[in-house]
């Protein structure tokens, strides 16, 4: 799409995305280190998380090298199950937001008159609703499980992903190809699935990491909060302990709060870093 | 820890020790020493038998010595400074905010008839003495002459009398609900009145003389509407040991001491109450030498690190609040003694205490009542056996057939969901240790964190035992006042709902009902403890709940300028009690 362009524009674009490519790399390099963390955490992991293997409030030691929390459970190992349930509810949840932002922007694109106008308003609706504050009502209203918090967050982080593929619909719905699909009879249902949503993809690819990152901080916000289920191990509800037994007002932050922190940052960041790098490459430019 | 608590408080001031034997980290061994201690030095004044009812304090020196001598103050006025969280209102009877410290502080500028001594027994106070009938229908209270108002005035039983009318009719505060039930205040002479009940009370004292604060006739008379009504001045005109002299709405508060006080000078010279935005801000003012004492209770985890700092130390002892296992009792398999027993069986109380609470409780009583309060039983103790629990639900046929380390019952697996509110942190945390021990005996739980809002309607829905009950296994506990006041027993375990209106676990025991029954009634107050040893005994041994443990009060202060706290049992070191010299105290 951005390939034949003028000669100085796309030296610039080169150079661009020469440090599109480092922060990419860097990305994929911080993701899949964690992805090795989550699925290898029962080897890389000193202690079982739930078992009390020490005295309580015990600060970092050679058995314990992040130390213990309130109960006597090592806070390595907790921290790196936590890898688990942080990284699954932020990319099952960005998963459900692309499923809902799909479906939505296709139909909303390809049917732009009446049931897109509708839909885009509906769009709207949820983009300018206070973020934050429906989350916690609706998590608080819907109960505590790894399930409703996944769903939470995918029900309210699809609507960016909606537009951008909404506009994509647009532009794709008036190509030439698709007129003459439509032209020569061809139904909306088989012209959407073979020629439309194909071209979304990698819009929709670049939506969807950025959306994981999202979701792994909103995850972190909720269960930091105590609105995710407080006995499930993740970097959140690490966090949610710290703050529930005073570890933010005692030396215990530097082993207890920094630490999860640093990892709901690293992931957050390496998908972000996955998506800046992705969108450089496959946003249509003009 | 504990060693170094009380080794460098013997070095600070020895003088001190009732304290001291307070502030320990072994919660039961603490409990005990001190209602000894307290027991030994009252019995010079009252009648070893009249614990519970109506203590008949003899002629008290301080009572002797009442006429008002107005003392000067000393050369170094004493200043301490406290913090709460949260505003407090302009402290009267109507405007303060929070039962704790909310009512503490009211109390500060106004006096009840009675008064809590450290071990929660009420005490007289304003009253030189309380005698009640055979009936205990008619409470009489002497009082003692020439107290003045702070305006100078004369307190009298017209001011009395007029109290109980204002309360009754003007209802928005509590001691509305305090006084239900008083049919008439008969006033036989300025100092002598009668209190006519309607129904046999014998915690009328506790509940109602212990808690009302007397306020003066000629300054609310002319208030008609409590509530909306603008004071001249922030003073507020009571006969308590302080005055609250300054007032900066959610800044601080500053109380004088009242020099004519009749149970004797303040021992501090002014309270400077400061409030905070929540307890960071409180902690880390202490720390920093910015107060002098939090009125709030601080976490089980800072009692160590405040306590390792100099010069702050920690005052610590029974709150009466409680975590428990409730089940219903109503269904199966709970039904059966045997399981209940076997639950009990199961649970490490000491695990609990050390782990969630890091020493800072007191292991919970199988027969409800603290090991720390005057009725307690102490042939009632708690065991922690899982083997003789393991083999009393294999002989009770509660077996595992199918292997998977689950027992069953008629068929189905012993697997049930505990539920908590997951606003209280440490009982979460009570309930996956709970968890824990629970797999040793073969039952599974597993724990839903619920809000508050459906915690309550599955236990207690609509705050009603009629309504019966919706859960398997519930993390439950009941605030200070239902165990503070032993005659709240019955409601928790009788069986009829008029009666147990605490009741939430569906128990039913006959013999418990008739006991219980006669408890509600008795007079003689030897006869009454009686009646509840047996009563302890009864519940220990058919388990209506699980009693885990009791949660300690702790606060921390600076020692440097003022360690004379005392920790009333139930209530804290939030009192006049703290603030008066040791000669003043009951």
């Amino acid at each position: 799409m951005t390939s034949k362009a003028a000669a100085g524009r796309a030296g610039r674009r080169r150079r661009r995305g020469r440090t599109s490519d480092v922060l990419g790399i860097c990305g994929v390099v911080t993701v899949g280190l964690l992805l090795i963390m989550a699925v290898f955490a029962p080897w890389l992991a000193p202690y079982d998380p739930s078992e009390r293997v020490g005295r309580p409030f015990q600060p970092p030691g050679r058995e314990h090298l992040l130390g213990t929390n309130d109960v006597g459970q090592d806070l390595l190992s907790e921290m790196i199950y936590g890898s688990r349930v942080s990284l699954v509810v932020g990319i099952a949840a960005a998963a459900a937001a692309l499923l809902i932002g799909t479906a939505v922007g296709v139909l909303a694109g390809y049917y732009p008159r009446r049931l897109g106008a509708f839909l885009m308003r509906g769009v709207d609706v949820v983009l300018i609703l206070p973020f934050l504050p429906l989350l916690i009502v609706l998590a608080a209203y819907l109960g505590r499980s790894l399930l409703n918090t996944t769903l939470v967050i995918g029900a309210l982080i699809w609507a960016g992903p909606a537009r951008i593929i909404r506009s994509q619909v647009l532009s794709l719905r008036s190509r030439e190809y698709v007129l003459a699909a439509r032209s020569m009879g061809a139904p909306d249902r088989w012209t959407i699935f073979r020629h439309v949503v194909p071209r979304t993809a990698l819009l929709a690819t670049g939506s969807f990491v950025r959306a994981v990152a999202g979701a792994i901080l909103l995850e972190a916000s909720l269960s930091f909060l105590g609105l995710g289920d407080p006995i499930q191990k993740s970097w959140g509800s690490v966090l949610f302990w710290a703050q529930a037994r005073g570890a933010f007002l005692t030396p215990a932050w530097k082993w207890w709060v920094l630490p999860p922190g640093l990892l709901i940052m690293a992931a957050s960041l390496g998908f972000a870093l996955i998506a800046f790098s992705l969108e450089e490459r496959i946003n249509p430019r003009l | 820890m504990k060693s170094t608590v009380h080794a460098r408080k013997a070095l600070i001031l020895a003088a001190f020790a009732l304290v001291m034997a307070a502030c320990g980290g072994d919660g039961a061994e603490t409990t005990t020493t001190r209602a000894a201690t307290t027991t030994a030095a009252q019995s010079a004044d009252t009648a070893p038998a009249a614990e519970e009812a109506a203590p008949e304090g003899g002629a008290e020196t301080t009572v002797a010595a009442s006429e008002p001598e107005p003392a000067p103050p000393p050369a170094e006025p004493v200043t301490v400074r406290a913090a709460i969280t949260g505003d407090e209102g302009t402290l009267n009877p109507y405007t303060y905010i929070s039962g704790f410290p909310g009512w503490n502080l009211l109390m500060l500028q106004y006096d009840s008839l009675l008064q809590l001594d450290a071990a929660g027994r009420p005490q007289p106070w304003l009253a030189e003495s309380v005698t009640v009938n055979d009936e205990l229908t008619e409470y009489s209270v002497k009082l003692v002459e020439d107290v003045r108002w702070h305006d100078g005035q004369f307190l009298t039983a017209d001011d009395v009398a007029f109290t109980v009318d204002y309360f009754i009719n003007n209802t928005q505060s509590r001691f509305a609900r305090d006084l239900r039930g008083v049919a008439e205040v008969v006033i036989t002479d300025p100092f002598n009145l009668t209190f006519v009940l309607e129904a046999p009370n014998p915690g009328f004292d506790l509940v109602a003389l212990a808690d009302v604060p007397i306020i003066p006739r000629h300054i609310w008379e002319p208030v008609t509407n409590p509530e909306e009504h603008q004071f001249e001045s922030a003073a507020n005109i009571g006969s308590g040991p302080y005055k609250l002299v300054d007032y900066d709405e959610g800044q601080s508060y500053r109380f004088e001491a009242n020099w004519d006080y009749f149970r004797g000078t303040p021992a501090v010279d002014e309270l400077v109450v400061v409030v905070f935005a929540d307890d960071a801000g409180a902690l880390s003012a202490i720390r920093s030498g910015g107060v002098d004492v939090i009125f709030e209770r601080i976490s089980p985890e800072q009692i160590t690190l405040l306590d390792a700092q100099d010069p702050l130390d920690i005052s610590q002892g029974p709150e009466f609040s409680t975590q428990m296992i409730n089940f219903d009792a109503s269904r199966r398999p709970f039904d059966d003694v045997v399981v209940r027993q076997a639950i009990d069986l199961a649970m490490d109380r000491e695990d609990i205490v050390d782990t969630v609470y890091l020493g800072a409780a007191t292991p919970g009583s199988p027969g409800w009542v603290h090991p720390g309060h005057p009725s307690y039983n102490p042939e009632v103790l708690a065991v922690y056996d899982p083997n003789l629990a393991n083999s009393l639900l294999d002989q009770a046929g509660y077996t595992d057939a199918d292997g998977d380390g689950i027992r069953e019952f008629d068929g189905q697996p012993m697997s049930f969901e505990i539920i908590a509110n997951s606003s209280d942190s440490l009982r979460l945390r009570i309930a996956e240790l709970t968890v824990e021990m629970l797999a040793e005996i073969g039952i599974e739980g597993r724990v839903a964190a619920v809000e508050t809002a459906t915690w309550e309607n599955a236990v207690w829905p609509g705050f009603d035992v009629n309504n019966g009950r919706n859960y398997e296994i519930a993390m439950w506990g009941w605030s200070a006042p239902v165990q503070a006041n032993t005659l709240r027993v019955p409601s928790l375990i009788h069986s009829s709902p008029g009666i147990g209106s605490l009741n939430l676990t569906g128990f039913a025991n006959a013999q418990v009902d008739s006991l219980s029954e006669e408890l509600l009634v008795e007079p003689d107050p030897a006869r009454r403890l009686e009646l509840l040893s047996q009563l302890q005994e009864l519940i220990a041994a058919d388990l209506p709940f699980v009693l885990l443990a009791y949660p300690d009060g702790a606060y921390v202060y600076d020692s440097s300028v003022y360690a004379d706290w005392e920790f009333i049992a139930g209530q804290g070191i939030v009192s006049k009690l703290s603030l008066l010299p040791s000669s003043a105290r009951p």
